[in-house]
């Protein structure tokens, strides 16, 4: 196995062939959203910290329309639990847990975790999550502003940044992966993350002497390594997290692999041409 | 091979933090507990055996109870200590509410009420209205949800104490903030859900009423005694089949109960008869001649009623009583003597938390949640063995890429270190926020080794400092903004995400300061044989 970095040659594409695909993606992943939102009221669908309602994990031999039939209320999801036979995770929209703990526990149900949330206070805890991604997002802005302190390539950043976020924001779409405070944080990462490949990119093209190509090849080299180990890390605790059968980290992970997919495609591509783009026709001018 | 303190001073300052880490996880001093209470607690105690590491509800099991104060506030306002009653009775007029409900406040000139449209009937309007009633200027707009700093912190406590006197070792009570809102998060390793919500649920006022036949021999009650009048509370006991706690008064409450028993004729030879029926309301039992009884009342509901025992009533006659205020409050069975007495020691509550409208809960069966602390190790690992085939594949150099694992194993020792030493409780958003770092780190590791070991010598130090510094650039730039990234969260009260932001945002730091630039020294020395 060659695990050396490919050596791209850029000179063959024009700056519009180059943008096209990392463009058209995000205007892919941006129609899916606002689709969606038109569709079912949200972008992605909401986990119960941000609607409200009753999660109920239970071990039972019932099977899943037995399950059902226990509760007199309607159960809205019935997941198996990977690596836990007989365990089952339930979502409710009640949320008052008190009778359907009664009910469970009547059916003899053993019940391993319970979470409740109200309403209000989801409502609460969703305009905060993004007022929370919000924040993050403009500091980092703003940030990455103050250290280039020059229109594109500062904005070569922000934008595979924002890219990197809306793409995987449209697999959970498409996934139906819930959006849950684990993803938020999982989103909030992909900033940190994204940011990164593309710092040490700028890094190497404008503040180092040499040919805009053989700096590409360097920054490519260390930062394709970068990610690469990153999606290996992710993948394997998704993986193996979601067999154990322990909460919250398959999501986390799941989300980071797609937002550094996206982040690799973003950073070579669409960040590339816009520095290439600066470097020979926008100081030139 | 020789370490020069001050030419390889990051490997030292790396040796200093892992020295001060292994302190803080296994040395046995001030850890065992923490925040924790005394070692008899050890049954709940969601500290860990081995090490100082203290573990959260989704790594211990537990439950946890979110939720907000009930109650409204109006400050700013301007009135004189005397005024206080005034305002408070005003109050309780329009609003129709008890006097516990009420609360004028001199020191912080504001008044609030225990009581809103989401518990109870009161609406932000209907307050405003009432303090207008009282003489204020005050518009729906002036009115505040929640409660005064004050109340908040007196019910942080009496929930405290109630943990601690239902020996639910490790339970805490603390108040959260978030913009507009301000919750109490009470915690409970171990214990389960109706446990926890029976605990902190009611508000937990004891009165002693007495109820005897007034003039045209109809029923009257009179409020006695409450929480602020005892002296003295024993342990709840059992003896001979009766139930009790022991309670001695305090001088001026003995004698004003000695008072009012002999006023009403609790004092009678032989003592009374009582033919209170729990099962009915009180206005039933009223109805129908009971005798005269002393009442056991937790938040205004009759829990338990008694006679006065014959030697009892003489020591009312004789003004005994006075002398040594103390008494036996009788109830049903010993778990009621239990809640009573942890009622009675811990006093009540100004206001209540409103779990059911506007609360979380969150319980997870203890045994299901030890077995995510040896799988999430596990996890851990393995996403660690990942990197280090990645790291492997691309430089072959074991020298390169085994200094990059002990490294970043290095940053997550200290970020433990770090943890055991403020007490933080590790939950699963911790645990994704170490692999976060251990992330972030391996790619700045990356960054340094391409940096330094690009072509040409780095025979001098100045080539090596020049080309460090190059790195670190890039490095410090990324962790600036991820710091930035997080910290909204780190402030914002979202539950998990706030735990998940502080380990990152320390990871971070502790990986840019100490271990990252370390990395650069092992990697000079091992790798480009700088040995002088």
């Amino acid at each position: 196995m060659d695990a050396s970095v490919p050596k791209v040659d850029y000179t063959e594409y024009t700056n519009r062939q180059l943008v096209v695909i990392p463009l058209g993606l995000l205007a892919v992943a941006l129609g899916i959203l606002a689709v969606a939102t038109v569709v079912t009221g949200t972008p992605v669908a909401l986990g119960i910290e941000f609607t409200g309602g009753t999660e109920m994990q239970v071990v039972t031999t019932d099977s899943p329309a037995e399950i059902e039939a226990t509760f007199d209320g309607e159960v809205q999801s019935i997941t198996p639990i990977a690596g836990q036979a007989n365990t089952y995770q339930l979502t409710f929209q009640a949320d008052d847990a008190d009778p359907i703990i009664e009910q469970a526990e009547a059916a003899d149900y053993e019940i391993e975790s319970v979470g409740e949330r109200s309403a209000s206070f989801a409502a609460d805890s969703q305009r905060q999550a993004l007022l929370g991604l919000a924040i993050a997002f403009a500091g980092m802005a703003l940030l990455v502003a103050l250290m280039f302190r020059t229109f594109v390539p500062s904005l070569a950043v922000i934008a595979s940044a924002f890219s990197d976020i809306m793409i995987p924001l449209a697999l959970m779409r498409l996934f139906n992966i819930e959006l849950t405070l684990g993803t938020v944080a999982a989103l909030l990462m992909l900033i940190g993350y994204s940011v990164d490949s593309d710092l040490l990119l700028n890094n190497h093209i404008l503040r180092r002497h040499g040919d805009f190509y053989t700096s590409t090849f360097r920054a490519m080299r260390t930062g394709v390594t970068m990610t690469v180990t990153s999606i290996a890390a992710m993948v394997v605790m998704t993986v193996v997290a979601y067999l154990l059968g322990i909460p919250l980290l398959p999501d986390v992970g799941l989300i980071l692999v797609f937002g550094l997919l996206a982040d690799l495609m973003n950073t070579y591509l669409l960040n590339v041409s816009l520095l290439r783009y600066y470097k020979y026709e926008g100081i030139a001018k | 091979m020789k370490l020069h303190l001050k030419k390889h001073w990051r490997i030292w300052l790396l040796a200093l933090f892992m020295v001060m880490s292994t302190v803080a996880l296994f040395a046995p001093i001030g850890g065992e507990g923490g925040i924790l209470g005394p070692a008899d607690d050890d049954e709940n105690a969601a500290g860990s055996q081995y090490t100082n590491l203290q573990f959260g509800l989704e790594l211990s099991g537990g439950t946890q109870v979110r939720a907000p104060f009930v109650g409204m506030t109006v400050s700013g306002l301007e009135f004189e200590p005397d005024e206080e009653s005034e305002i408070e009775s005003v109050l309780q007029e329009e609003l129709r509410l008890s006097s516990g409900d009420v609360r004028a406040d001199f020191e912080e000139q504001s008044v609030e009420v225990f009581d809103d449209s989401e518990v109870g009937n009161t609406t932000r309007a209907d307050f405003a209205a009432a303090l207008r009633a009282a003489g204020f200027d005050t518009t729906e707009s002036d009115v505040r949800m929640g409660v005064t700093a004050d109340t908040r912190a007196g019910v942080e406590d009496v929930l405290n104490e109630r943990l601690r006197e239902r020996g639910l070792g490790g339970g805490t009570a603390s108040q959260v903030s978030a913009p507009g809102q301000q919750f109490m998060v009470v915690e409970v390793p171990g214990a389960n859900r109706t446990e926890v919500i029976n605990l902190i649920g009611d508000r937990g006022q004891v009165e002693i009423w007495a109820l005897y036949p007034g003039e045209n021999n109809t029923y009257e009650t009179q409020s006695l005694l409450d929480q602020s009048d005892l002296a003295d509370i024993g342990q709840a006991q059992q003896q001979e089949g009766d139930t009790f706690v022991p309670i001695r008064l305090n001088e001026q409450a003995g004698a004003r109960f000695g008072d009012a028993m002999r006023a009403n004729g609790f004092d009678e030879q032989g003592g009374t008869q009582c033919a209170y029926d729990l099962e009915r309301s009180l206005d039933e039992n009223m109805d129908d001649n009971p005798g005269r009884c002393l009442l056991t009342v937790l938040d205004g509901e009759v829990v338990f009623a008694a006679g006065i025992a014959p030697d009892l009533a003489s020591s009312f006659a004789s003004g005994a009583f006075d002398e040594s205020p103390s008494y036996r409050t009788t109830t049903t069975s010993f778990e009621d003597a239990r809640e009573l007495e942890i009622n009675m020691r811990a006093g009540a509550l100004r206001t209540e938390l409103d779990i059911e409208n506007r609360g979380t809960t969150f319980f997870l069966l203890p045994s299901l949640a030890e077995q995510f602390k040896p799988l999430s190790l596990l996890t851990g690992a393995t996403a660690v063995l990942a990197v280090a085939f990645m790291v492997f594949l691309r430089y072959r150099k074991p020298e390169v890429a085994a200094p990059m694992l002990l490294t970043a194993a290095a940053e997550v020792y200290i970020l433990l270190g770090f943890a055991a030493a403020v007490g933080l409780p590790l939950d699963l958003s911790h645990i994704a926020g170490f692999i976060a770092v251990i992330g972030t780190g391996v790619d700045d590791l990356v960054i340094i080794a391409d940096e330094i070991m690009q072509q040409g010598d780095v025979r001098t130090s100045k080539v090596f400092e020049s080309r460090f510094r190059k790195a670190f650039w890039v490095i410090g730039a990324a962790a600036a903004t991820t710091i930035i990234a997080m910290s909204p969260l780190a402030v914002l009260s979202l539950g998990d995400l706030q735990g998940f932001a502080i380990v990152t945002i320390v990871g971070v730091l502790i990986g840019v300061l100490i271990t990252r630039p370390a990395y650069g020294d092992i990697l000079r020395i091992l790798v480009l044989g700088d040995k002088r």
